[in-house]
């Protein structure tokens, strides 16, 4: 499944082992979006594979946002926990120290997913 | 009474804009969907080459928070619509950006607002970084008023930034001022 960028969603493919989200992120209505994308995310992760892997690679996001990569990160960990090995490479570029920290502070909550934080050259458009 | 325009005030109007180094400003019912249109235009505007990226992304992330916060709590709605009515505007100061935002506030909500952008004010980068993750983990706080992930969010990303409450016939303007270097 590929809910294809817009100006203010990033790109999300979806598969039954992989997730890729690349872009930026600041919807007009983030709950809207990210219903049907959180919903697919749950049959990908609801088969037998045993592994899912996980590339987030933004380049901004609103506060609004940050909700839903909490909430989608909890949803990771819970299926993890539940037996499926998930790894998440979050993905940013070297002088972009705002989504590093960002994606330092969403490590600290993760544990059952092994959890990567991956320096990129450039901007991949 | 409205003020009869004439050429020279839109003179002045230009003059005044020029001269403050105001690169965007808009003034007036903000939606999410001119937000989407604007924030092209705002981006070119940012992405100067003597600007640095990270700069620009920053600016342009106070931006956004600011637009929304007028969007979602400014109590001065259109009356066709409904839609929030404020003013944003980007001007270039101090070797880096100024970012200033006004709009009415809710009566009610104006102790709460104050008192969290207090708070906000005397903490630092990682103070402010620890009540982020905090904020997402526990959500907001019964009444955010505002006072959610937003102007935390804003608040990382400024080197400094002023608020100011001022009486109008409209009734208090909340008025939001982030510096961005």
């Amino acid at each position: 499944m590929i809910y294809e960028a817009s100006q203010r969603t990033p790109l999300v493919e979806l598969t039954p082992t992989s997730c890729l989200i690349r872009g930026e992120c600041y919807p007009e209505n983030i709950s809207e979006w990210s219903e049907p994308v959180l919903k697919t995310l749950e049959e990908c992760l609801s088969n037998d594979n045993s592994e899912f892997k996980v590339d987030i690679e933004l380049y901004y996001f609103n506060s609004s946002s940050a909700k839903f990569l909490f909430d989608f990160f909890e949803f990771l960990e819970e299926s993890a926990e539940g037996g499926k090995a998930i790894t998440i490479n979050w993905r940013y570029r070297a002088e972009d120290d705002t989504m590093q920290e960002a994606g330092e502070d969403f490590e600290e909550d993760v544990s059952a997913c092994s959890y990567n934080m991956v320096q990129v050259e450039s901007l991949a458009e | 009474m409205v003020k009869k325009i004439k050429s020279k005030d839109t003179v002045a109007l230009h003059s005044f804009m020029q001269d403050r180094r105001t690169l965007f400003c808009y003034s007036g019912p903000l939606t999410e969907d001119l937000l989407t249109t604007i924030s092209s235009p705002v981006r070119h505007q940012l992405s100067d080459k003597e600007t640095e990226e990270v700069v620009a992304k920053r600016v342009f992330g106070v931006f956004i928070e600011q637009a929304q916060n007028i969007i979602r709590y400014s109590h001065r709605k259109t009356k066709a619509t409904g839609d929030s009515i404020g003013t944003i505007a980007i001007s270039i100061a101090d070797n880096g950006f100024l970012i200033e935002a006004v709009n009415v506030v809710d009566p009610e909500k104006k102790d709460v607002l104050e008192a969290t952008l207090v708070e906000l004010s005397m903490k630092d980068q990682q103070e402010l970084r620890e009540l982020y993750k905090k904020r997402l983990r526990e959500g907001p706080p019964e009444d955010s008023a505002g006072a959610g992930l937003g102007f935390i969010e804003m608040a990382r990303r400024v080197k400094k930034f002023e608020f100011d409450f001022v009486e109008s016939e409209d009734g208090a303007l909340f008025v939001y001022r982030g510096w961005v270097s």
